[in-house]
């Protein structure tokens, strides 16, 4: 017997007990009364039977002295028995106020009972005249006795004048407390009943709120219901359903992003692979022939041509080998150095390259093709254009779980909307045709997608005042992205 | 809003609270208990005091007296009696007290032959001791312990020399006294003639007359007519006093008159302020009262036995008219 129920009896209970504990007042108040009055009647019952069996004795003796048999003695001795037993009952009676016309009043039963007496014995001794005599005071004593009851029976009604008005009051006051318990009950029950129906609704209520924002897919607002009862249970209950729901729905929801990643990849490498086997229509002829071109540059004795040649061939192979896969920083490092040779044979003079590289950290792992885009870029945005060409500067410093790689330029820079634009991997109109076919923007996805994060790249710029990109490769990558990663190849 | 709601509800249950125990606490609490009987202790003796007239400034102080003394020693008075001189009520109320079984009664005498019987023969069957007061009954015929109050003789001694200085020596003087010939008055008119013996010129009428006012009313017509250079006027029976002087006054002017009575009325006192009585005899009813039921409780108790049958006498003076106002 819990909760709900528990409430109903406790609620019964306090009914119950308030209707007991007035009714117990009201009958013990009620017998109390009833006491006195009895008390009080009991006294002038017993004044009366005095009266009642002093005069029955006189005339009892007044028929004994008439006619003296047996029965008519008998009855005397009765009578007389009566008076006498009036006459103890009568000394329960004394009061302060009364005692002293008690005692005479319990003296002049015994006078009576001696002059009822004397005359008896005069009767017995035939001295008629005495015995008449005695039987007069007799009756002289019982009119005393009557009138000593009236008188006594006067001071009573005085004495107990009070306590009648008191007992009156008291009735008077008694329908007041009624009055007064009956609004006292009828507010207690009215609070007890709010706060009890209360303690029962609200509870349901909240459930039935929480029950609406849940039907409505709001699964993060928590069910809160303080009492003590079943509803409580139930509360709990729900409260736990909503959170596995929650789960399960965050659970999908991430694996439909995976999903949605997964598509992308394999688009962008569709995309590349497109690419690449566009590129690819001749590369291998093209190859071949560059290397041709070079061992021909070189037996005709032209060895700078040679070398070139040899650079553009080496380039070409690792274009078509490396797009899809992960390589070492060193060998990013090395293909870039052979295009900035190529591109040193273009613009001689003009593109003046720079590079600060912390070799031991040429371990670290990324996309393959990464850097040369980016640099090319810088050539055809700060150097090409320009009549005496620019400075490109490369740095890889070591950090603290990070390598950092900088690509600057003194360039005319970028719009900070064109930036936002290869950030946000949006795609870029035509960039013309010189490139060698990967743009920065596909750089930017690839190694977004490769990381698993956002903030691998990152480029600073402005009007006249260069572009620096500025790439932050972690040396550990992180184990599941890895997985994705090779899961690509 | 809500804390308003709370805060008048909170009164309100409390003002309830409060008035529904008030008001049960009136319903309840007892102070209306019976007057419990007193136990065992009883008052050493009971006596009762009876007298002719209740309520009489005399006798009210007489009560007065027993009761203070009663008090004193520790035994239980009652005053009962009938009033204006009802004498089958006073003897009914004798009797009661003989009947009753009382201790002891003090009585204010009455000389006539139903009062000694009672006193000589039930009384004495009873073994109730008896004492008068105020108003003797000589000892042989009431069988009375003894008597407390003024000397009657003495005082109508002192009413007739106060006559005397006052008037001098020759006039006539008429008595009034009362014609049930009680033992006190005829001691009072004793005196008086006692002294007014030894004055050949001084003469004396002497007329008996009830209380009734009709009665004196005639007799008093019947004097005046008889005599009427009269000089003086003495009310033996104080409650003839009254009537007495109005009817005086109906014929000619009270002042010249030399008129005397006792105080044993209620009206003597107003009549003596009006200067209507030129003197009367003042008692010590307090005292009466208070040695009666101190000589009682001596004899109860042994102290004195005998008491001494002469009775015992208090003060009496002379108050006059002059000294009243």
């Amino acid at each position: 017997m819990n909760g709900i129920q528990k409430k109903i009896w406790t609620l019964a209970a306090v009914v119950l007990f308030i209707m007991a504990a007035i009714w117990i007042a009201l009958t013990y108040y009620n017998q109390k009364t009833q006491d006195q009055y009895n008390d009080i009647l009991q006294r002038y019952l017993r004044m009366n039977e005095v009266t009642t069996a002093s005069q029955q004795t006189v005339t009892s003796l007044n028929n004994y002295l008439l006619l003296p048999s047996r029965d008519n003695l008998s009855q005397l001795e009765q009578s007389k028995e009566k008076l006498r037993k009036a006459r103890i009952d009568v000394i329960e009676l004394r009061n302060p106020g009364n005692e002293f016309a008690l005692t005479n009043y319990m003296n002049l039963i015994d006078s009576l009972v001696e002059t009822t007496e004397r005359s008896l014995t005069f009767q017995s001794e035939k001295e008629t005249e005495a015995s008449g005599n005695a039987f007069s005071e007799a009756d002289r004593i019982s009119k005393y006795i009557s009138e000593m009851s009236l008188t006594l029976l006067d001071a009573e009604l005085k004495t107990y004048d009070r306590f009648y008005r008191g007992i009156i009051e008291q009735s008077a006051e008694l329908k007041k407390l009624g009055i007064w318990l009956l609004l006292l009950i009828t507010f207690l029950l009215l609070l007890f009943t709010y706060a009890f129906s209360l303690s029962i609704t609200r509870p349901v209520l909240k459930l039935t709120q929480a029950a609406k924002e849940l039907s409505r897919g709001r699964f993060d607002l928590r069910i809160e219901v303080e009492s003590n009862d079943e509803i409580s249970f139930l509360a709990k209950m729900f409260d736990r359903m909503r959170i596995n729901i929650n789960n399960l729905i965050s659970e999908i929801q991430q694996k439909a992003q995976l999903e949605h990643e997964l598509q992308q990849s394999k688009l962008l490498l569709q995309e590349s692979q497109l690419r690449s086997l566009q590129s690819q229509i001749n590369p291998h002829f093209l190859f071949n022939t560059l290397n041709t071109l070079s061992k021909k540059a070189y037996l005709e004795g032209s060895e700078e041509t040679s070398d070139l040649l040899a650079s553009v061939a080496a380039l070409l192979r690792y274009n078509l080998k490396r797009l899809d896969r992960s390589v070492t920083l060193y060998d990013e490092v090395r293909v870039l150095r052979q295009y900035i040779e190529i591109q040193k044979a273009r613009f001689t003079e003009r593109l003046r390259f720079h590079t600060d590289i912390d070799e031991s950290c040429l371990y670290v792992q990324l996309p393959g093709l990464t850097l040369q885009p980016i640099v090319e870029n810088a050539v055809i945005y700060a150097i090409e254009p320009e009549e005496d060409g620019g400075e490109i500067w490369f740095r890889i410093v070591d950090g603290a779980d990070r390598v950092t790689v900088e690509i600057e330029d003194d360039g005319p820079g970028m719009a900070e909307e064109r930036i936002r634009q290869i950030l946000e991997e949006r795609p870029v109109e035509s960039e013309g045709g010189h490139t060698t076919g990967i743009g920065l923007g596909n750089v930017v996805r690839r190694l977004s997608l490769f990381y698993g994060c956002d903030d691998v790249i990152a480029i600073e710029s402005g009007r006249e005042r260069g572009t620096k990109v500025r790439l932050s490769i972690p040396k550990a990558r992180e184990s599941g992205k890895q997985d994705q990663a090779s899961d690509r190849g | 809003m809500r804390k308003t709601v709370i805060l008048v509800l909170g009164l309100a249950g409390v003002a309830l609270f409060y008035f529904t125990f008030v008001s049960a606490g009136k319903v309840f609490r007892s102070d209306w208990q019976l007057p419990q009987s007193p136990g065992e202790k009883q008052a050493r003796y009971r006596l009762v005091l009876i007298t002719q007239e209740l309520e009489t400034p005399f006798w009210g102080k007489v009560g007065a007296g027993a009761l203070e003394e009663a008090e004193r020693v520790g035994a239980s008075i009652e005053v009962w009696g009938s009033y204006g001189k009802n004498r089958e009520d006073f003897l009914k109320k004798i009797e009661i007290a003989i009947d009753s079984k009382v201790d002891g009664i003090i009585v204010q005498g009455l000389d006539t032959e139903e009062f000694k019987q009672l006193t000589k023969v039930k009384a004495a069957f009873y073994g109730i001791p008896i004492v008068t007061v105020a108003n003797d009954v000589p000892m042989a015929d009431s069988l009375r312990r003894t008597y407390v109050g003024s000397n009657q003789y003495l005082a109508g001694q002192l009413i007739a020399r106060q006559l005397l200085s006052d008037m001098g020596s020759t006039g006539k003087v008429v008595l009034l006294g009362d014609s049930r010939g009680e033992y006190y008055q005829q001691q009072r008119i004793n005196g008086i003639y006692d002294v007014l013996k030894e004055y050949p010129n001084v003469r004396t009428e002497y007329a008996e007359t009830t209380d009734a006012r009709e009665q004196v009313i005639s007799a008093t017509q019947d004097l005046m007519n008889r005599l009427p250079d009269v000089q003086a006027f003495v009310a033996v029976n104080a409650n003839t006093a009254e009537a007495m002087i109005q009817e005086i006054g109906r014929r000619t002017r009270v002042e010249p008159y030399h008129i005397y009575s006792f105080d044993d009325s209620h009206d003597s006192m107003s009549l003596l302020k009006q200067g209507k009585l030129d003197g009367v005899i003042e008692q010590s009813p307090e005292t009466m009262g208070r040695i009666s039921v101190n000589l009682m409780t001596e004899w109860l108790s042994g102290e004195t036995v005998p008491l001494d049958s002469n009775g015992y006498f208090t003060e009496i003076r002379m108050l006059k008219a002059a000294d009243a106002r």
